[in-house]
């Protein structure tokens, strides 16, 4: 190999490099800088961890963490069973019109969700909306409100469930269609009905892809910001609802940007700790390249052997 | 995407039982309904007028459609900005597509094809920060943006949107899916640079999974809300969802003047028609991204 040949590598690499170091690694080191400052007169103090110990005493902060943890556990179990009931549903023979079926559930994917959360913002409004008084029969004459404190959660949950569970099921979908098919074969050999076949056959395969689409779920409702931060502007929804509205608030409401980066760098270890304990949690030899899979189960086989595939070579 | 295998597979267990079939039937319209009554209420809430909205039924079209005289109203609101808004979001998706998906594919490329001091580390660095959300990383982004000066710039919104390390991994793994490295060497022996090779021969070859970056990067990009919200102040830099966002708070403000629910609806159906549209056909790239995508945890 001549020099320019080996050059080549680092010279392909380097636009991304150049823009990761400066929109990703710098960020977050300049935000960790000016986590240890105070702004005061418009210049900044060092003071050391005092904005960790502030931050570590912040009971709304902590509030908002606990809030959006229930959160996601709540909308996330009722999000990925109802994917997987269609997945399952869809893959079975009963079913006429699959592609019209899955084209149609996945079509939230295709709304932003600042759209999706003005759209049901209006649908929880009692007066755009009269089928909310149908539930007065259970609250006693008043219509469901979904953006009062005590529902708006909810409401907000029931956005997600509308706009990700088409795309988990596509995701569910997509791995039961790589399910070999001798196991069918086999399984209606021995006189497996449908129900039987999904049961002990469909879902343990699944099992892997249903624990990390559950975990990302979570993750990803650590970060809640635009639903909330839209309904705000219908209903009095406090400025700390979400880690990241308050984020936000910090910054934008009292200008205090020091601070503001110091819960934006607990926020960002808190998530990569959440992925790395999920990772460790769920990694059978699969992640971080270098094990292989050394149980010879099957569930783990047929699930990840595409993984498999394409992680072998890349690490090496 | 059902395999023809798949497919005989079902037709074969078509031991077909009317009730499943229609206990599925009817499960399936359920969830149908559930996805789509919304879009069709703004469908049809944005051909009427305020107060039509509040007075005639939620699902049915009004005996006076004010749909035209709604988009009237969009088009010299604010001096038209909505349209101007609607062209941000192509600027913004658009390039942060565009650039992000070739930058995507050079890193790629190189990770999937040659072998270099510094690959492992930085194979791991990748897919470390897949692990961290871009809304975690917003306000630090912020920080800096306002450091360098270029708040309120287009390219203060697009840069940050290049940074893809879900698209380099996707690239990595689709070139060394569809790529011969001997392709290389064979460019080579023709006299051709690495450049060379990558621009005439790989991209050529890699086109679908060009097309389906593109599509991820250009919807999260146009779908993209917290960090627009704060990089910019200026009205006329705003993309749709921010903008629409700014209507939305002046609705129940005091002195704000008229609500504006209709330019909020028709704006609102506006901003997600093209994708309505294009989604069918769009969507098979889409999917196989999303199905590739899950497989990297």
């Amino acid at each position: 190999m001549n020099p320019i040949q080996r050059r080549a590598p680092y010279l392909f690499l380097l636009p991304f490099l150049l823009l990761f170091a400066l929109f990703f690694v710098f960020p977050f080191l300049y935000s960790l800088y000016l986590s240890f400052f105070v702004n005061q007169g418009g210049s900044n103090r060092f003071v050391g961890l005092e904005n960790y110990l502030t931050a570590w005493q912040d009971y709304d902060f902590w509030y908002s963490i606990y809030r959006v943890a229930y959160y996601g556990v709540v909308q996330v179990s009722v999000m990925l069973f109802l994917a997987l009931a269609l997945a399952l549903l869809l893959d079975s023979p009963f079913i006429k019109g699959k592609t019209l079926f899955r084209l149609i559930y996945f079509l939230p994917y295709a709304v932003p969700g600042v759209i999706a959360a003005i759209m049901w913002g209006f649908l929880y409004s009692p007066e755009l909306n009269p089928l909310l008084h149908v539930f007065g029969i259970l609250t006693g004459g008043k219509p469901l409100d979904l953006l009062s404190s005590d529902l708006v959660l909810y409401g907000i949950a029931n956005m997600a469930v509308w706009a990700w569970t088409g795309y988990n099921m596509t995701i569910y979908f997509a791995s039961l269609t790589s399910i070999p098919l001798e196991l069918y074969e086999a399984a209606k050999l021995d006189g497996c009905s449908e129900w039987k076949m999904a049961l002990y056959i469909k879902i343990p395969l699944l099992k892997p892809v249903i624990i990390m689409t559950a975990v990302l779920s979570i993750i990803g409702s650590l970060q809640l910001f635009n639903e909330p931060f839209i309904l705000s502007n219908l209903t009095s929804i406090p400025s700390s609802f979400t880690p990241n509205m308050d984020i936000y608030n910090m910054a934008f409401a009292y200008g205090n940007f020091t601070y503001s980066a110091t819960l934006s760098i607990i926020l960002v270890l808190i998530t990569f700790m959440a992925s790395m304990l999920f990772m460790i949690a769920t990694a059978d030899g699969t992640i971080g390249g270098r094990k292989q899979v050394q149980s010879g189960k099957k569930t783990k086989r047929f699930a990840s052997a595409r993984i498999d595939e394409k992680r072998e070579g890349v690490d090496t | 995407m059902v395999t023809s295998l798949q497919r005989k597979h079902h037709r074969n267990a078509a031991v077909q039982s009317a009730s499943k079939t229609t206990v599925s039937m009817v499960l399936l319209l359920v969830m149908a309904f559930y996805f789509l009554l919304p879009l069709y209420w703004l469908l049809v809430s944005m051909t009427k007028s305020t107060e039509q909205l509040f007075s005639t039924p939620m699902l049915t079209f009004p005996d006076q459609l004010h749909f035209f005289s709604n988009l009237k109203w969009l088009h010299t609101h604010q001096g038209g900005v909505f349209w101007q808004w609607v062209v941000n979001s192509v600027i913004y998706a658009g390039g942060a597509a565009l650039l992000g998906t070739l930058i995507s594919a050079m890193a790629g490329y190189a990770i999937a094809m040659y072998t270099f001091r510094g690959k492992r580390p930085l194979f791991l660095a990748v897919l470390g920060s897949l692990m961290v959300p871009a809304a975690a990383m917003t306000i630090p982004i912020f920080l800096l943006v306002k450091a360098l000066g270029l708040i309120d710039t287009y390219a203060g919104v697009i840069l940050p949107m290049l940074v893809q390390p879900f698209g380099v991994y996707f690239m990595l793994v689709y070139i060394k899916e569809t790529m011969p490295r001997e392709l290389i060497d064979s460019g080579r022996v023709d006299g051709c640079s690495d450049f060379g090779i990558f621009f005439r021969i790989a991209l050529a070859i890699i086109r679908p999974g060009l097309a389906t970056l593109f599509l991820i990067i250009f919807i999260s990009t146009w779908n993209n809300f917290f960090l627009p919200l704060v990089l910019l102040s200026k009205m006329e830099l705003f993309p749709l969802t921010v903008g629409l966002q700014i209507w939305m708070a002046n609705l129940n403000t005091a002195g704000a003047g008229e609500p504006l629910y209709p330019l909020i609806l028709i704006g609102a159906f506006l901003s997600i028609l093209p994708m309505l549209i294009l989604f069918p056909l769009l969507r098979k790239y889409i999917v196989s991204g999303i199905a590739m995508g899950s497989i990297k945890s």
